[in-house]
C-alpha cells in the first residue's frame, strides 16, 4: 500500500533535485519555444500540449504580541516566534509552482516552499511533486510527494492569498506538523441528490520533522500517514467528515532533553510506534458576499506522552465590495489522562508530569481582522487575536518555559498575499 | 424612506444594467448536449464535477479576465467577485486538486476551442451567440 523509497525511485532526493532543475531549466528554456510552436498548432487545439506553467504565492507578514513570556507560533512546527517586537518569521513565506499539463487529463505538480520551520531558517522545502491522473471525471489519482488534508482547508493552509483570515486558527491547525507525505491519494466524485459527493483516502510516509524542545527537532519522517474523507457538497453548504491517523517511527528526542536514559526508566512515556487519531468535522456556507466556517477536530493518542485535545473555531466573514471584515472565536482544550507510575519520586512527580504539562492547551482565542483585495491578486490584511487561556496552556506556543505566562495575550498582525 | 431607497434601487439597478452583458452558457450546436441546470455550469466552471449529463468530459472555457462578460457571468453563476473567484482558483492551484477553466486570450480564442473540442462549454453575451452555438443555460431574468 505504501510507497517506500526502496520500491519507487520517484522519490529519491537526488531525482527529485534533477527533476527540480529540470522544470527550472524547462521554464527558462521551454516557454518561449512553447509559445513560438503555439503558432504551428492546428488551430483547433485548444492551448499547447504539453505545456508548463509557472506559479507563485507568497505572504510578507510582521507579527508582534503585547506579551514577552510567551513566543506566538502559526503552528507547531515553527521553533520560536513573535514577542513583544514585530516579526516577519511567522507568516512570511514564499511559494514556486511548475504544472506541467501532458494532457487534459494528466498533469504533474513540483512545489517548493520557503518559510520560517523546523531547523530555525527559511531553507526550501519539495512540498509537492506529485503526478496526478483522471482516469474519468469522477476517479483520480495522485502519486508523489502530496499534500494532507487531515481537515478541511489543510493542504492551503500556507497559501495566505486563497484564505480570509490572516492565518489558519492556530488553535484548530497548530498543532499539525504534517504538511505533505511521500505516498498517494483517490478521489471519488458522485452526484447525489442534487449535490456532490466526494470521498478521498490517502496513505504514505512522512519526509518531515518538527521542533521538539529548545535546540532539539524530532525526527518525524518514516511515520507512516492514513486517511481519509467523505464531504458533501449541496448549493453553498460543504460538510466534511475526515479521519487520520499516524504511527509514529522515531523516537521523540525525550532522552536528550531530560539528560537521562528516561524511555528505559518509564517506557509508557515511548513514541516510536505509537499512533495519533485525528477525527475532523467541517461545515462551510458560502454564499455570495457571506462565508462561514465551523471545524471541530479531537485528537487521540495512543501514547501517554502527549494530552489528549479537542479543538474548534467559527468564522464568519462578509463582503463589502474589496473589503471583507471577519470576525472568529477559536478553542483548544487537552485532556491529560493518568501518568505512567514507576515508583522513583523524581520521576513520577516532577519529570512525567512536566514532560506531558508541555501538551497542555487550555485557551480559547477571540479574533477579528479584515481583507482588503485592493489589487489583483494582492490582499492586505490585518488582524488582532486576543488569547484567553490559563497558564498551563503552553502547547500551541513556544518559550514559556522561562515561566510568568499568564495564559493571556494579545497578538497583532499585518500581512500582504499575493499569488502570480 | 421606503420610497426613496426603492427609488434610489430602481435607478442603480437602472444604471447596472446598461453596462451589463447577458451571459448565457453555450456549446456547439454540432454538440448532443441540450441543456444543463446552474448547479451543473456551477461544477463544471468551478472545477467541482466535470460529467456532462451526456457523459463527456466537460472542458470549460474563460473569457479573457478583461471581458465584462467574465465579471458578470460569474457575479451570476455564485454571487462572487472576480478576487473571489482567483482566490478560490489560488486554493485549488496550490493544493494541486484540479484545473481551472481554460484561459482565452481573446473571444476568438473562446470560439475556436469551443467549437473544436467536444464536451466545450463557454459563456457568452446572448448578443453574441449565432448558429454555430446552442444556449444550454440561461440566468433567470
Amino acid at each position: 500500500m505504501f510507497i517506500t523509497h526502496k520500491n519507487c525511485p520517484m522519490v529519491r532526493g537526488r531525482l527529485w533535485h534533477r527533476a527540480i532543475i529540470g522544470a527550472i531549466v524547462c521554464l527558462g528554456l521551454g516557454t518561449p519555444a512553447l509559445s513560438a510552436a503555439q503558432g504551428l498548432t492546428a488551430l483547433n487545439d485548444p492551448p499547447d500540449l504539453p505545456s508548463v506553467s509557472l506559479h507563485g504565492f507568497g505572504t510578507l507578514g510582521l507579527t508582534r504580541s503585547n506579551d514577552d513570556n510567551a513566543e506566538f507560533v502559526r503552528d507547531l512546527s515553527q521553533p520560536n516566534g513573535a514577542g513583544t517586537r514585530w516579526t516577519p518569521k511567522v507568516d512570511s513565506l514564499v511559494g514556486l509552482q511548475a504544472n506541467v499539463h501532458f494532457s487534459h487529463s494528466t498533469e504533474a505538480v513540483v512545489q517548493v516552499v520557503s518559510r520560517y520551520h523546523a531547523d530555525s531558517s527559511y531553507r526550501p522545502e519539495l512540498t509537492w511533486a506529485f503526478v496526478r491522473h483522471d482516469f474519468s471525471p469522477d476517479f483520480s489519482l495522485r502519486a508523489g510527494r502530496l499534500g494532507t488534508e487531515f481537515y478541511m482547508l489543510g493542504d492551503s493552509r500556507l497559501v495566505g492569498y486563497s484564505n480570509l483570515s490572516l492565518r489558519p486558527p492556530p488553535d484548530f491547525y497548530g498543532s499539525l506538523v504534517f504538511s505533505y507525505i511521500d505516498g498517494l491519494d483517490v478521489t471519488l466524485t458522485r452526484p447525489v441528490a442534487s449535490g456532490l459527493l466526494k470521498a478521498k483516502l490517502f496513505a504514505g510516509r512522512s519526509p518531515e520533522k518538527t521542533p521538539y524542545a529548545p535546540g532539539l527537532t524530532w525526527d518525524l519522517s518514516g511515520s507512516t500517514l492514513v486517511g481519509g474523507y467523505l464531504d458533501y457538497q449541496h448549493g453553498p453548504w460543504q460538510l466534511r467528515a475526515s479521519h487520520a491517523q499516524v504511527q509514529f517511527h522515531h523516537e521523540m528526542p525525550v532522552n536528550a532533553l531530560t539528560g537521562q536514559p528516561y524511555l528505559s526508566a518509564v517506557p509508557a512515556m515511548a513514541m516510536a510506534g505509537q499512533s495519533v487519531r485525528f477525527n475532523s468535522l467541517g461545515l462551510v456556507y458560502d454564499q455570495g458576499p457571506l462565508n462561514v466556517q465551523l471545524m471541530l477536530n479531537q485528537i487521540k493518542h495512543d501514547g501517554l506522552a502527549y494530552a489528549d485535545s479537542k479543538a474548534g473555531y467559527v468564522m464568519a466573514a462578509y463582503r463589502l465590495g474589496a473589503i471583507t471584515p471577519y470576525l472568529g472565536v477559536s478553542r483548544s482544550s487537552s485532556d491529560v489522562e493518568q501518568l505512567p507510575v514507576i515508583g522513583d519520586v523524581f520521576i513520577d512527580k516532577v519529570l512525567t508530569p512536566s514532560l506531558v504539562a508541555q501538551s497542555v492547551s487550555d485557551q480559547h482565542t477571540y479574533t477579528v481582522g479584515a481583507r482588503w483585495d485592493f489589487q489583483k491578486n494582492l490582499a492586505v490584511k490585518a488582524q488582532v487575536d486576543r488569547i484567553n487561556g490559563t497558564p498551563s496552556s503552553v502547547f500551541l506556543l513556544k518559550g514559556t518555559e522561562s515561566g510568568g505566562w499568564d495564559g493571556k495575550m494579545t497578538v497583532f498582525s499585518l500581512a500582504l498575499d499575493f499569488v502570480f | 424612506m421606503k420610497v426613496l431607497l426603492s427609488t434610489l434601487f430602481l435607478v442603480l439597478s437602472g444604471l447596472g444594467s446598461t453596462a451589463r452583458a447577458e451571459p448565457v452558457v453555450v456549446v456547439s450546436a454540432a454538440s448532443s448536449l441540450r441543456q444543463l441546470s446552474q448547479d451543473e455550469v456551477v461544477n463544471i466552471f468551478l472545477g467541482r464535477y466535470r460529467r456532462l449529463p451526456n457523459g463527456d468530459t466537460a472542458l470549460p472555457i474563460d473569457q479573457p479576465e478583461s471581458s465584462p462578460v467574465r465579471a458578470d457571468f460569474y457575479r451570476r453563476l455564485v454571487n462572487k467577485d472576480l478576487n473571489e473567484i482567483n482566490a478560490y482558483w489560488s486554493r485549488l492551484i496550490f493544493s494541486g486538486r484540479t484545473s481551472p477553466p481554460l484561459q482565452a486570450s481573446s473571444a476568438a480564442d473562446v470560439m475556436v476551442w469551443l467549437l473544436g473540442q467536444p464536451g466545450g462549454v463557454a459563456y457568452v453575451d446572448r448578443t453574441q451567440v449565432d448558429k454555430r452555438l446552442r444556449i444550454v443555460m440561461e440566468f433567470a431574468r
